[in-house]
Protein backbone atom coordinates (compact mmCIF):
# COMPACT_ATOMS: atom_id res chain seq x y z
CA UNK A 1 0.00 0.00 0.00
CA UNK A 2 1.09 3.58 -0.55
CA UNK A 3 2.84 5.03 2.46
CA UNK A 4 4.05 8.15 4.20
CA UNK A 5 5.78 10.65 1.95
CA UNK A 6 4.03 9.53 -1.22
CA UNK A 7 1.51 11.59 -3.12
CA UNK A 8 -2.12 10.53 -2.64
CA UNK A 9 -3.43 9.38 -6.04
CA UNK A 10 -5.60 11.59 -8.25
CA UNK A 11 -9.19 10.43 -8.35
CA UNK A 12 -12.67 11.43 -9.42
CA UNK A 13 -15.44 9.42 -7.78
CA UNK A 14 -19.16 9.61 -7.14
CA UNK A 15 -19.91 10.00 -3.47
CA UNK A 16 -23.04 9.66 -1.38
CA UNK A 17 -23.42 12.87 0.56
CA UNK A 18 -26.98 12.84 1.84
CA UNK A 19 -30.16 10.77 2.08
CA UNK A 20 -32.25 13.22 0.07
CA UNK A 21 -32.50 11.58 -3.38
CA UNK A 22 -32.46 14.99 -5.09
CA UNK A 23 -28.92 15.75 -3.96
CA UNK A 24 -27.62 12.46 -2.62
CA UNK A 25 -24.76 12.06 -5.07
CA UNK A 26 -21.84 14.31 -5.91
CA UNK A 27 -18.58 13.89 -7.79
CA UNK A 28 -15.58 14.39 -5.55
CA UNK A 29 -11.99 14.65 -6.76
CA UNK A 30 -8.60 14.96 -5.12
CA UNK A 31 -8.75 18.69 -5.90
CA UNK A 32 -11.75 19.31 -3.68
CA UNK A 33 -11.33 20.68 -0.15
CA UNK A 34 -8.27 22.64 -1.29
CA UNK A 35 -6.08 23.83 1.55
CA UNK A 36 -7.49 21.27 3.97
CA UNK A 37 -6.08 18.12 5.45
CA UNK A 38 -7.95 14.99 4.46
CA UNK A 39 -8.67 11.82 6.39
CA UNK A 40 -9.58 8.97 4.06
CA UNK A 41 -10.76 5.73 5.55
CA UNK A 42 -11.83 2.65 3.65
CA UNK A 43 -13.80 -0.38 4.69
CA UNK A 44 -14.42 -3.72 2.96
CA UNK A 45 -18.18 -3.82 2.48
CA UNK A 46 -21.32 -1.93 3.30
CA UNK A 47 -24.00 -3.79 5.27
CA UNK A 48 -21.49 -5.69 7.45
CA UNK A 49 -20.97 -5.57 11.20
CA UNK A 50 -17.69 -3.94 12.15
CA UNK A 51 -17.96 -1.05 9.72
CA UNK A 52 -20.96 0.88 11.08
CA UNK A 53 -19.47 1.26 14.55
CA UNK A 54 -16.25 2.65 13.11
CA UNK A 55 -17.97 4.92 10.62
CA UNK A 56 -20.38 6.26 13.23
CA UNK A 57 -17.44 6.79 15.60
CA UNK A 58 -15.72 8.98 13.00
CA UNK A 59 -19.00 10.78 12.49
CA UNK A 60 -19.32 11.54 16.20
CA UNK A 61 -15.96 13.34 16.26
CA UNK A 62 -16.34 14.97 12.82
CA UNK A 63 -16.36 18.42 14.45
CA UNK A 64 -12.97 17.78 16.02
CA UNK A 65 -11.58 17.04 12.56
CA UNK A 66 -13.28 20.08 11.02
CA UNK A 67 -11.81 22.27 13.80
CA UNK A 68 -8.40 21.05 12.72
CA UNK A 69 -9.12 21.94 9.06
CA UNK A 70 -9.49 18.26 8.17
CA UNK A 71 -12.18 16.72 5.96
CA UNK A 72 -13.14 13.09 6.57
CA UNK A 73 -13.93 11.02 3.48
CA UNK A 74 -15.10 7.45 3.89
CA UNK A 75 -15.11 4.88 1.10
CA UNK A 76 -15.52 1.33 -0.10
CA UNK A 77 -15.86 -0.43 -3.44
CA UNK A 78 -19.66 -0.43 -3.10
CA UNK A 79 -21.70 1.79 -5.42
CA UNK A 80 -23.21 5.09 -4.38
CA UNK A 81 -26.65 3.44 -4.37
CA UNK A 82 -25.52 0.76 -1.94
CA UNK A 83 -24.07 3.53 0.29
CA UNK A 84 -27.38 5.33 0.10
CA UNK A 85 -29.40 2.22 0.94
CA UNK A 86 -27.12 1.39 3.87
CA UNK A 87 -27.33 4.89 5.29
CA UNK A 88 -31.10 4.91 4.88
CA UNK A 89 -31.54 1.68 6.79
CA UNK A 90 -28.93 2.01 9.49
CA UNK A 91 -29.82 4.20 12.44
CA UNK A 92 -26.22 5.13 13.22
CA UNK A 93 -25.46 6.20 9.65
CA UNK A 94 -28.53 8.25 8.77
CA UNK A 95 -27.01 11.59 9.68
CA UNK A 96 -23.43 10.88 8.73
CA UNK A 97 -21.74 14.27 8.35
CA UNK A 98 -19.14 13.28 5.73
CA UNK A 99 -19.22 11.78 2.20
CA UNK A 100 -18.94 8.09 1.35
CA UNK A 101 -16.84 7.57 -1.79
CA UNK A 102 -17.96 4.83 -4.18
CA UNK A 103 -14.85 3.29 -5.74
CA UNK A 104 -16.85 0.91 -7.93
CA UNK A 105 -14.14 0.51 -10.59
CA UNK A 106 -11.55 -0.04 -7.85
CA UNK A 107 -9.41 2.75 -9.35
CA UNK A 108 -8.49 4.55 -6.13
CA UNK A 109 -8.20 1.43 -3.99
CA UNK A 110 -5.91 -0.11 -6.66
CA UNK A 111 -3.79 3.00 -6.92
CA UNK A 112 -3.44 2.91 -3.14
CA UNK A 113 -2.84 -0.85 -3.32
CA UNK A 114 -5.22 -1.56 -0.43
CA UNK A 115 -7.39 -4.21 -2.09
CA UNK A 116 -7.36 -7.42 -0.12
CA UNK A 117 -5.92 -10.10 -2.46
CA UNK A 118 -8.39 -12.77 -1.28
CA UNK A 119 -11.56 -10.77 -0.79
CA UNK A 120 -11.06 -8.29 -3.64
CA UNK A 121 -12.45 -5.44 -1.55
CA UNK A 122 -10.72 -2.63 0.32
CA UNK A 123 -8.89 -3.43 3.52
CA UNK A 124 -9.51 -1.21 6.52
CA UNK A 125 -7.01 1.43 5.56
CA UNK A 126 -6.87 4.98 6.89
CA UNK A 127 -4.82 7.79 5.41
CA UNK A 128 -4.08 11.29 6.65
CA UNK A 129 -3.15 13.52 3.71
CA UNK A 130 -1.78 17.05 4.15
CA UNK A 131 -2.96 20.14 2.19
CA UNK A 132 -0.17 19.50 -0.35
CA UNK A 133 -1.56 16.04 -1.13
CA UNK A 134 1.19 14.11 0.61
CA UNK A 135 0.41 11.06 2.76
CA UNK A 136 1.50 11.72 6.33
CA UNK A 137 -0.02 8.70 8.10
CA UNK A 138 -1.09 5.26 6.89
CA UNK A 139 -2.88 2.78 9.14
CA UNK A 140 -4.44 -0.54 8.12
CA UNK A 141 -5.99 -3.39 10.08
CA UNK A 142 -7.10 -6.84 9.01
CA UNK A 143 -10.66 -7.26 7.76
CA UNK A 144 -12.24 -8.27 11.06
CA UNK A 145 -10.74 -5.64 13.37
CA UNK A 146 -12.15 -2.13 13.74
CA UNK A 147 -10.07 1.03 13.97
CA UNK A 148 -9.79 3.73 16.60
CA UNK A 149 -10.80 7.19 15.30
CA UNK A 150 -9.40 8.86 18.45
CA UNK A 151 -5.99 7.54 17.50
CA UNK A 152 -6.34 9.11 14.05
CA UNK A 153 -7.25 12.42 15.70
CA UNK A 154 -4.26 12.13 18.03
CA UNK A 155 -1.93 11.66 15.08
CA UNK A 156 -3.49 14.56 13.17
CA UNK A 157 -2.88 16.77 16.21
CA UNK A 158 0.72 15.65 16.44
CA UNK A 159 1.27 16.27 12.72
CA UNK A 160 -0.14 19.78 13.04
CA UNK A 161 1.71 20.81 16.19
CA UNK A 162 5.08 22.45 15.75
CA UNK A 163 7.06 24.39 18.31
CA UNK A 164 7.33 27.66 16.49
CA UNK A 165 8.79 29.82 19.28
CA UNK A 166 12.05 31.67 18.81
CA UNK A 167 13.29 30.22 22.09
CA UNK A 168 13.32 26.80 20.44
CA UNK A 169 15.39 28.01 17.57
CA UNK A 170 18.62 26.07 17.34
CA UNK A 171 21.63 27.74 15.87
CA UNK A 172 21.83 27.08 12.15
CA UNK A 173 18.13 26.36 11.63
CA UNK A 174 15.96 28.59 9.46
CA UNK A 175 14.20 31.36 11.29
CA UNK A 176 10.45 31.73 11.29
CA UNK A 177 9.19 33.15 8.04
CA UNK A 178 5.56 34.01 7.42
CA UNK A 179 4.17 31.82 4.64
CA UNK B 1 -15.73 54.27 29.90
CA UNK B 2 -13.47 55.10 26.98
CA UNK B 3 -9.79 54.68 27.50
CA UNK B 4 -9.32 58.45 27.81
CA UNK B 5 -12.03 58.58 30.47
CA UNK B 6 -10.40 55.72 32.34
CA UNK B 7 -7.02 57.47 32.30
CA UNK B 8 -8.63 60.69 33.52
CA UNK B 9 -10.28 58.78 36.32
CA UNK B 10 -7.00 57.51 37.76
CA UNK B 11 -6.63 58.58 41.41
CA UNK B 12 -4.10 61.11 42.66
CA UNK B 13 -1.69 58.46 43.92
CA UNK B 14 -1.37 57.19 40.34
CA UNK B 15 -0.75 60.55 38.75
CA UNK B 16 2.63 59.39 37.42
CA UNK B 17 0.90 56.67 35.44
CA UNK B 18 -1.64 59.10 34.06
CA UNK B 19 1.08 61.46 32.88
CA UNK B 20 3.27 58.65 31.57
CA UNK B 21 0.36 57.32 29.52
CA UNK B 22 -0.29 60.78 28.19
CA UNK B 23 3.26 61.64 27.19
CA UNK B 24 4.37 58.20 26.01
CA UNK B 25 1.30 56.71 24.44
CA UNK B 26 -0.23 59.82 22.99
CA UNK B 27 2.99 61.41 21.82
CA UNK B 28 5.35 58.59 20.96
CA UNK B 29 6.92 58.47 17.51
CA UNK B 30 8.93 55.26 17.52
CA UNK B 31 6.09 52.90 16.75
CA UNK B 32 3.52 52.84 13.93
CA UNK B 33 -0.19 53.07 14.76
CA UNK B 34 -0.54 49.34 14.32
CA UNK B 35 2.49 48.56 16.47
CA UNK B 36 1.29 50.95 19.18
CA UNK B 37 -2.28 49.71 19.35
CA UNK B 38 -1.33 46.08 19.07
CA UNK B 39 1.01 46.58 22.02
CA UNK B 40 -1.77 48.26 23.99
CA UNK B 41 -4.19 45.42 23.20
CA UNK B 42 -1.78 42.60 24.06
CA UNK B 43 -0.60 44.41 27.21
CA UNK B 44 -4.14 45.11 28.42
CA UNK B 45 -5.18 41.51 27.84
CA UNK B 46 -2.36 40.01 29.89
CA UNK B 47 -2.82 42.64 32.61
CA UNK B 48 -6.28 41.24 33.29
CA UNK B 49 -8.37 44.28 34.26
CA UNK B 50 -11.69 43.86 32.47
CA UNK B 51 -12.58 47.54 32.26
CA UNK B 52 -9.23 48.40 30.75
CA UNK B 53 -9.41 45.52 28.28
CA UNK B 54 -12.88 46.60 27.20
CA UNK B 55 -11.81 50.22 26.70
CA UNK B 56 -8.59 49.35 24.88
CA UNK B 57 -10.30 46.89 22.54
CA UNK B 58 -13.01 49.43 21.70
CA UNK B 59 -10.50 52.14 20.89
CA UNK B 60 -8.14 49.79 19.03
CA UNK B 61 -10.98 48.77 16.74
CA UNK B 62 -11.10 52.35 15.49
CA UNK B 63 -7.33 52.62 15.08
CA UNK B 64 -6.18 49.40 13.39
CA UNK B 65 -7.58 46.86 10.94
CA UNK B 66 -9.69 43.91 12.14
CA UNK B 67 -6.90 41.54 11.09
CA UNK B 68 -4.35 43.45 13.18
CA UNK B 69 -6.69 43.53 16.16
CA UNK B 70 -7.26 39.77 15.95
CA UNK B 71 -3.52 39.23 15.59
CA UNK B 72 -2.72 41.29 18.70
CA UNK B 73 -5.29 39.32 20.68
CA UNK B 74 -3.77 36.12 19.31
CA UNK B 75 -0.32 37.24 20.49
CA UNK B 76 -1.66 37.74 24.04
CA UNK B 77 -3.47 34.40 23.86
CA UNK B 78 -0.57 32.29 22.67
CA UNK B 79 1.98 34.05 24.89
CA UNK B 80 -0.28 33.45 27.89
CA UNK B 81 0.45 29.77 27.26
CA UNK B 82 4.07 29.94 26.08
CA UNK B 83 5.19 32.32 28.83
CA UNK B 84 4.23 29.72 31.43
CA UNK B 85 5.49 26.66 29.61
CA UNK B 86 8.83 28.01 28.44
CA UNK B 87 9.47 29.89 31.66
CA UNK B 88 9.18 26.53 33.42
CA UNK B 89 11.60 24.93 30.98
CA UNK B 90 14.16 27.65 31.51
CA UNK B 91 13.74 27.81 35.27
CA UNK B 92 14.16 24.08 35.71
CA UNK B 93 17.72 22.85 35.85
CA UNK B 94 16.52 19.55 34.34
CA UNK B 95 17.69 19.85 30.74
CA UNK B 96 15.64 16.84 29.66
CA UNK B 97 12.45 18.90 29.48
CA UNK B 98 13.78 20.85 26.52
CA UNK B 99 14.19 17.68 24.48
CA UNK B 100 10.67 16.43 25.10
CA UNK B 101 8.07 17.65 22.56
CA UNK B 102 5.91 20.42 23.98
CA UNK B 103 2.76 19.12 22.25
CA UNK B 104 1.30 22.60 22.38
CA UNK B 105 -0.29 24.05 19.25
CA UNK B 106 0.84 27.57 18.48
CA UNK B 107 -0.02 27.71 14.80
CA UNK B 108 -1.40 31.25 15.04
CA UNK B 109 2.23 32.39 15.19
CA UNK B 110 2.32 31.56 11.47
CA UNK B 111 -1.22 32.34 10.42
CA UNK B 112 -2.02 35.69 12.07
CA UNK B 113 -1.84 37.60 8.79
CA UNK B 114 0.15 40.69 9.87
CA UNK B 115 3.85 41.56 9.64
CA UNK B 116 5.72 38.93 11.60
CA UNK B 117 7.78 41.63 13.29
CA UNK B 118 4.67 43.39 14.63
CA UNK B 119 3.43 40.08 16.02
CA UNK B 120 6.84 39.52 17.61
CA UNK B 121 6.72 43.00 19.14
CA UNK B 122 3.36 42.31 20.76
CA UNK B 123 4.58 38.92 21.94
CA UNK B 124 7.59 40.59 23.54
CA UNK B 125 5.36 43.07 25.38
CA UNK B 126 3.17 40.24 26.68
CA UNK B 127 6.25 38.26 27.72
CA UNK B 128 7.64 41.25 29.60
CA UNK B 129 4.44 41.49 31.61
CA UNK B 130 4.07 37.75 32.15
CA UNK B 131 7.68 37.61 33.24
CA UNK B 132 9.20 34.92 31.05
CA UNK B 133 12.87 35.85 30.85
CA UNK B 134 13.81 33.40 28.14
CA UNK B 135 10.88 34.52 26.00
CA UNK B 136 11.89 38.16 26.40
CA UNK B 137 15.46 37.35 25.46
CA UNK B 138 14.66 35.32 22.35
CA UNK B 139 11.94 37.65 21.05
CA UNK B 140 14.17 40.67 21.60
CA UNK B 141 16.89 39.04 19.49
CA UNK B 142 14.43 38.24 16.71
CA UNK B 143 13.23 41.85 16.68
CA UNK B 144 16.74 43.23 16.40
CA UNK B 145 17.60 40.72 13.67
CA UNK B 146 14.66 42.13 11.75
CA UNK B 147 15.90 45.68 12.03
CA UNK B 148 14.07 46.98 15.10
CA UNK B 149 16.02 49.47 17.17
CA UNK B 150 16.49 49.32 20.92
CA UNK B 151 14.44 52.51 21.13
CA UNK B 152 11.48 50.90 19.40
CA UNK B 153 11.65 47.78 21.54
CA UNK B 154 11.95 49.81 24.71
CA UNK B 155 8.97 51.97 23.73
CA UNK B 156 6.73 48.92 23.52
CA UNK B 157 8.04 47.73 26.88
CA UNK B 158 7.37 51.15 28.42
CA UNK B 159 3.81 50.91 27.12
CA UNK B 160 3.45 47.40 28.53
CA UNK B 161 4.75 48.63 31.89
CA UNK B 162 2.31 51.53 32.04
CA UNK B 163 -0.65 49.45 30.95
CA UNK B 164 0.13 46.84 33.58
CA UNK B 165 0.40 49.47 36.28
CA UNK B 166 -2.86 51.11 35.23
CA UNK B 167 -4.61 47.74 35.35
CA UNK B 168 -3.36 47.22 38.90
CA UNK B 169 -4.74 50.60 39.99
CA UNK B 170 -8.07 50.05 38.28
CA UNK B 171 -8.41 46.69 40.06
CA UNK B 172 -8.00 48.42 43.39
CA UNK B 173 -10.25 51.33 42.48
CA UNK B 174 -12.99 48.95 41.43
CA UNK B 175 -13.20 47.67 45.02
CA UNK B 176 -13.93 51.17 46.23
CA UNK B 177 -16.53 51.63 43.54
CA UNK B 178 -18.20 48.31 44.37
CA UNK B 179 -18.22 49.10 48.10
CA UNK B 180 -19.84 52.45 47.40
CA UNK B 181 -22.64 50.75 45.50
CA UNK B 182 -23.38 48.11 48.13
CA UNK B 183 -22.92 50.36 51.18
Amino acid sequence: MLGVGQKFPDYSLTATVSLDMKNAFKTITNNDYAGKWKVYFFWPKDFTFVCPTEIAAFGKINKEFLDRDAQILGGSTDSEFVHHAWRTHHEDLKNLPFPMLADVKRELTSALDILDPDAGVAQRATYIVDPDGIIRFAYVTDLSVGRNPQEVLRVLDALQTDELCPCNWQKGEETLVVA
Amino acid sequence: MTIDELIDSLPAYAKDLKLNYSSLVRQQTELSQQQLWGTLVASAMVSRNLELIRAVLAEAATQISPTALEAAKAAAAVMGMNNIYYRFLHLSSNEKYRAIPAKLRMNVMRSHGVDQTDFELWSTAASAINGCGACVDSHEKVLRNHGFTEEQILMSVRIASIVHAIATVLDTESIAAADTVTA
